[in-house]
């Protein structure tokens, strides 16, 4: 009766009204190239990234592909309720993304394949305006709407070998593309001036390799490090190209400790040089900790920590967050479902953000 | 407990649906800090020589073709007279109900006219209506002079409508004349009784009668009198022969003859439109328009949006006439311009208007936003604007507007829009 009364709750849940599908991380993606997505499952996000360098189905790296075993399959959402302070007043935000989807299966006995996509850079907001400017020796007070609609994913292909029981290689491939929907809107409060309303779709597209090693170091004690660069990032409206801007190059690693087959320990570290997108955009480095305790249902608890890539005042705007979550598996383990929650606390020049973060991530091995 | 297992499930995946579902990210802008590299930005400016090539024509709308017949007395400006022919009411009429014997019409009895004052200023007083004996050979092309003598020497009732209005249940009496004042539709029914003299009933003309009507006040006399549904109506009541007995039609056994309508229903009027010169003419009667060829820059026009367009215009002469007069003017695009005939669009999303106010030389602006944004949809239209009376010759008053010829009061177009927004710019 009680599991009853569940479905019939998952049945009224699922039928709220849908508004509008779209993504916003941050605020501080606005002024710059966008937000830079997560490269994490909902597993490796749980323990607040440490894990990423390690999991097969977080797309951070690629030589962990070697030890997938299986065809795999994977893909998480996450929804965020994000409230952001600036200008003496707060704002509550709330979105929604499909940031991953991935599939990654042996090829013979020591080489692995892996695909799919993650975000790269989401690029999708709606600020609105408020001012005014004299027109015709009126004071005319109006409302601008500027509003941005997509992303750039990052499409990836990545292969792995297991070269030696202590030593893991992958490289991999990286296209970016991506487009957004913008508008700008001026609606004016005196109604003898039209509404303005242009739109236009961005379309975006650049490319990167990467490559990466897993070392065995100690029973239970792996080492991983990784190295990406990426070419530019190039903005075309219509046949006309209107913006190339460098993407960074990046390098990080990570320790894992298994003490014992029920605990596993991680550590992550990462630097990504995007001051070289241009004015407005800092070199960035991210850091993470976390653990993963029991086996059938494992709780995973983890932090992190760095920088965002975008800001408006001298310095980078920084971000911290604390995340727990678990996971279950289905059908003698074909199916696993995990889940995860995460608090994050950004601060830069004027804006502080605090966000909640639901995560659901679904992994099938048929 | 695998049911449990799978509703636990299903409840998890539906609140993901859910909050997957639910948006909210718009958000206050905290400028220029976060906020997107890219601004609206406007301009406004003011194209003194873009309208060249402009002139005024008049004869569109003849007295006879507007939808109301003036009348007016206003010294040193115009006097205008209505005047309207019955149509026939023939020479026989039946004697009897359901019989389709006649019998000669001998007489006219006496007569019922009606007619609507559409139009009238409220601070007129006294206004006073004066009914004359017209020709029935009246036509469209009757002038005033023509009628001088019969405006003279026909007078046949003398009308206080003021004075009609302050009787008890509006009705004299004496004279059984009434009124009706429609508040709703701001106008006047006017009923006027007839004796055999005034509706004289004519064998040959087969009852065939025009009049005239004339208005005085205190100031301010110019009125509009209805036509068409509106129009003056005459009801005979007549006297027939039958078999030697003369029997009145109506009378408690029969209907009389139906109300008999106006064919004819024109107005004239003294002195005549001042000749057309280098001014832009609008209104008046017969009705004026102005002509104006706009050079749009192809700049605004191909990639511009455009939020306000301000057609400006400074009167080179005030129209003249009383407030009640005062008339809207409207500004159309054409579908191609071929001079004085250009057929202009007659759509009210691309026709913008303004008032011009009686005795006013102030400067007139009038929105011309929608007309400049429809010239955007499609480069091939000729950028070509007409100036009329929205009801053309309605009005006596008519203004003229400084053409570009002349440099300094020229006609000059200001145009607020908006350049193509910086997309794809971080």
């Amino acid at each position: 009766m009680r599991a009853d009364r569940v479905a019939l709750l998952a049945v009224l849940l699922s039928g709220y009204p849908a508004i509008r599908l779209s993504a916003q991380d941050s605020q501080y993606g606005i002024r710059g190239l966008g937000t830079p997505g997560r490269w994490e499952s909902v597993r490796a996000r749980s323990t607040g990234g440490a894990f990423g360098p390690f999991d097969p189905l977080s797309p951070l790296m690629e030589a962990q592909l070697a030890d997938v075993g299986h065809l795999t399959g994977g893909a998480m959402t996450a929804a965020s309720y994000r409230d952001a302070e600036t200008g003496g007043s707060t704002t509550a935000l709330r979105e929604t993304r499909f940031p991953l989807l991935q599939l990654a299966g042996p090829i013979g006995t020591r080489f692995a394949l892996g695909g799919g996509f993650t975000t790269y850079l989401d690029r999708s907001w709606d600020v609105t305006l408020r001012d005014s400017v004299v027109l015709r020796g009126v004071n005319q007070p109006y409302t601008d709407e500027l509003t941005s609609n997509g992303s750039v994913a990052d499409l990836r292909l990545a292969a792995a070998s297991r070269l030696s029981p202590r030593l893991a290689l992958g490289a991999a491939v990286h296209v970016l593309s991506g487009s957004t929907r913008e508008t700008a809107e001026r609606r004016f409060d005196d109604t003898t001036y039209s509404l303005t309303r242009q739109t236009a779709e961005v379309r975006y597209d650049g490319l990167g390799v990467s490559a990466s090693a897993l070392l065995g170091l100690a029973p239970g004690l792996s080492l991983a490090a990784w190295a990406r660069s990426d070419s530019r990032l190039r903005a075309k409206v219509g046949e006309a190209t209107t913006a190339e801007t460098d993407l960074p190059r990046m390098a990080g690693g990570g320790l894992r400790f298994a003490p014992s087959p029920s605990v596993r320990l991680a550590a992550a570290v990462a630097w990504r040089s995007w001051s070289d997108a241009g004015a407005g955009a800092f070199d960035t480095w991210s850091w993470s900790a976390g653990a993963e305790v029991g086996s059938r249902a494992p709780i995973r608890f983890g932090v992190r920590g760095g920088q965002m890539p975008f800001g408006s005042g001298t310095t980078a705007p920084t971000e911290f967050a604390v995340a727990v979550g678990t996971g279950r598996a289905f059908s003698e383990g074909r199916a696993l479902l995990d889940l995860g929650l995460e608090r994050l606390e950004r601060s830069g020049a004027g804006l502080k953000e605090h966000v909640w973060t639901v995560l659901v991530g679904m992994t099938i091995r048929p | 407990m695998k049911a449990a297992r799978t509703a636990v499930l299903g409840a998890v995946l539906a609140a993901a649906a859910a909050a997957a579902c639910v948006e909210r990210m718009t958000a206050p802008g905290n400028c220029p800090d976060y906020c997107p590299g890219g601004q609206v930005t406007l301009i406004d400016s003011l194209l003194a020589t873009s309208i060249s090539r402009d002139s005024a024509f008049r004869g569109y709308v003849l007295p006879n073709q507007g939808a109301v017949m003036l009348a007016a007395d206003l010294p040193g400006i115009v006097d205008g007279r209505a005047i309207f022919r019955f149509s026939a009411v023939g020479q026989r009429f039946p004697i009897k109900n359901n019989d389709t014997t006649t019998g000669a019409i001998l007489a006219g009895d006496s007569a019922r006219l009606t007619f609507f004052i559409t139009r009238r200023d409220t601070a007129a007083h006294d206004l006073t209506v004066r009914l004359y004996r017209l020709p029935i050979a009246i036509d469209t092309t009757t002038t005033f002079a023509d009628l001088s003598q019969a405006f003279t020497d026909s007078l046949l009732r003398t009308v206080n409508l003021d004075t009609l209005i302050a009787k008890p249940g509006r009705v004299d009496s004496t004279t059984g004349d009434s009124i009706v004042v429609d508040t709703t539709n701001k106008r006047l029914f006017v009923s006027l009784k007839l004796d055999s003299s005034q509706a004289r009933y004519v064998f040959a003309d087969s009852g065939k009668v025009a009049y005239g009507l004339r208005i005085s006040a205190d100031s301010l006399a110019s009125v509009a009198i209805g036509k068409g549904d509106l129009g003056p109506l005459l009801r005979w009541h007549i006297v027939v022969d039958s078999l030697g007995t003369q029997v009145k039609r109506p009378d408690s056994t029969m209907a009389g003859p139906s109300a008999r309508g106006t064919p004819l229903a024109t107005f004239v009027f003294a002195p005549p439109a001042a000749p057309l010169d280098s001014t832009l003419a609008v209104g008046g009667v017969p009705s004026a328009r102005s002509i104006l060829r706009v050079a749009f820059p192809r700049g605004i026009r191909d990639s511009g949006q455009i939020i306000r367009g301000t057609l400006i215009l400074v009167p080179a002469a005030a129209a003249r006439g009383v407030p009640a007069d005062s008339f809207v003017i409207e500004a159309h695009t054409v579908f191609a311009d071929f001079g004085a005939k250009s057929p202009i669009v007659l759509d009210v999303t691309r026709t913008d208007t303004t008032v011009i106010q009686v005795d006013s030389t102030d400067t007139i602006q009038i929105e011309i936003t929608n007309l400049l944004k429809f010239w955007q949809t499609d480069t091939t239209l000729a950028t070509t604007l007409v100036l009329k009376a929205k009801y053309e010759a309605q009005a006596f008053p008519e203004i003229r507007f400084y053409p570009s010829a002349a440099a300094a009061y020229r006609p000059a177009v200001r145009i607020t829009y908006v350049p193509r927004f910086p997309f794809g710019k971080p």
